[in-house]
């Protein structure tokens, strides 16, 4: 063999060489991706199905807190009245009876606003910015502290039902969590826009917290991943002494 | 007919090619004015009617000698008045690449596409310098500026299937359904199977010239290849369930009035 013709050589087998290289390397390409695309769907089944277990708690939860609000209702509201009513009743006085019939008319109003409450429709009919507003005032009217909302004209009626129970049940906690641990006089929420994205921000001026500290429970981290679930993002600012900041920022 | 029109005319390659041209056009008229004006469809037609036309610019010099005679004075070249070299040194080795190299950007994630950018701007700068220092003449096979713009293309793939294998959007899709795939692939093969042959052309040429030529067959065959990639994407509003649509392409086309396909789990 002489040099010129190594030269050919050397010129067909790299073209070859480049051209298997290229082949192999297309059909390894294809290959790995199904083998990913593979593990990303099992991935994103994981996500779906925790979700779904996430939203099938809360909304466990919240049918539990309604049954102990039902049942509590039946017996010290319900219940007195009915009591009432049998005794004035009883009475021979014309004026007595009518009061009775007045309040069992009560009776009946109570247990029709109290039947709303066994199901989730509510959830529907209901904003956020009015579900605040309900959970707020519930708060003044125990008089622990005083409290402010600021919702401008954000309604947040973008929210499918699931995304709006898992915020529901977020906002709940931490105003919960406030009141059991912090003990604050004034209590803040604001709804806003920045950045194009609808941002809730509950603030308190009580006792605070060292963030950097693992607490016992797993009410920041169940928050957290909630708020993860549907999208969303949970920030938290606070320290001792200095009160709480949090941010719920919405998916868009 | 003149014998010398047929023989630099009348070939298999550039016989198909002017029928893909053909086709291109008539798919690309019948696209609605707003996809007219969508990169995903222009930019390919671009590159198919820009070699067709370079292609039978070429085939023209044969048939007219005085006109590649002429060209070659005007470009310095008194030498070999029969070289077209420069035709394809401009055409393919130069615009292409960079025409290539745009339609690889078109397909890449955001953040990948300023990489492209500065491929681009590097191998302009690269063919300003080796041409005018007078390393490589327009007018003679340019090795070294085919090498730097085949490596690009090389990287600008291999961004590509990066992105195929790691980005959510394309790992939801069937890639043998992406016209960007089957266009990266061809892009792919053209310049690993025409590199060596590209690079020692002119040793090849005074030494080998038949070997050359048939070397020169696997140039055509995937010039072919492309081009007809090139029809299919143009024509792919057609052929609705043939391909799948492009993740990077839904986002361009509607930045303002649909979002990126999310993946995130429907919540």
């Amino acid at each position: 063999m002489n040099p010129t013709e190594d030269q050919i050589y050397v010129i067909i087998f790299s073209t070859l060489f480049l051209g298997g290289l290229m082949s192999t390397f297309v059909v390894a390409m294809v290959f790995i991706h199904r083998q990913r695309q593979a593990q990303n769907k099992q991935r994103l089944e994981q996500i779906k199905s925790e979700h779904e277990k996430t939203l099938l708690n809360i909304e466990n939860e919240i049918q539990q807190e309604t049954l102990t609000h039902v049942g509590r209702e039946l017996h010290d509201n319900i219940g007195q009245l009915l009591s009432l009513a049998k005794l004035y009743l009883g009475s021979s006085k014309a004026e007595k009876q009518a009061e009775g019939r007045e309040t069992i008319n009560q009776v009946i109003t109570e247990v029709r606003a109290l039947s709303k409450n066994l199901n989730l429709d509510w959830v529907e009919s209901l904003t956020i910015p009015e579900f605040i507003e309900q959970q707020l005032e519930k708060i003044a009217s125990t008089g622990h502290c005083k409290v402010e909302l600021e919702k401008g004209d954000v309604s947040l009626n973008f929210l499918p039902k699931d995304h709006k129970l898992v915020l529901i049940r977020v906002v709940q906690e931490i105003l919960n969590n406030a009141i059991k641990h912090a003990t604050p006089d004034f209590i803040k929420v604001q709804i806003y826009l920045q950045n194009e994205r609808h941002i809730i921000e509950i603030k308190d001026d009580g006792k605070g917290f060292d963030t950097t500290v693992a607490s016992d429970g797993s009410g920041m981290y169940n928050l957290k991943k909630r708020m993860e679930t549907i999208g969303g993002e949970f920030q938290i600012t606070s320290s001792v002494g200095n009160g709480t900041l949090i941010h719920l920022l919405l998916p868009n | 007919m003149d014998s010398r029109f047929v023989e630099a005319f009348v070939n298999w390659y550039l016989i198909l090619i002017d029928i893909l041209l053909v086709l291109g056009i008539i798919y690309f008229l019948k696209l609605p004015k707003e996809k007219r004006a969508n990169s995903f469809y222009w930019l390919p037609f671009l590159i198919l009617s820009f070699t067709v036309f370079y292609e039978n610019l070429g085939a023209y010099t044969l048939y007219d000698f005085e006109f590649r005679k002429a060209a070659n004075a005007f470009l310095g070249n008194t030498e070999n008045p029969r070289f077209n070299i420069w035709i394809f040194n401009i055409g393919n080795k130069h615009i292409s690449t960079i025409l290539f190299l745009f339609l690889i950007k078109s397909w890449l994630e955001p953040y990948k596409k300023k990489y492209v950018n500065w491929m681009i701007i590097t191998f302009f700068i690269v063919i300003l310098i080796l041409q005018f220092s007078g390393i490589e003449p327009v007018y003679l096979n340019q090795p070294l500026i085919f090498t730097v713009g085949a490596n690009l293309i090389l990287l600008g793939s291999g961004f590509y299937f990066i992105g195929l294998m790691t980005n959510e959007q394309y790992l939801s899709v069937n890639p043998l359904r992406l016209l960007s795939f089957w266009q990266m692939t061809f892009i792919l093969f053209t310049y690993s199977l025409t590199y060596i042959s590209s690079a020692s052309l002119m040793y090849l040429y005074t030494n080998y010239p038949q070997l050359l030529a048939s070397l020169l067959k696997i140039d055509w065959v995937m010039g072919v290849l492309n081009l007809a990639i090139l029809v299919l994407t143009v024509a792919s509003p057609r052929f609705p369930h043939l391909f799948e649509r492009e993740p990077y392409f839904e986002f361009k086309q509607s930045k303002n009035t649909e979002k990126v396909p999310d993946l995130s789990p429907q919540i």
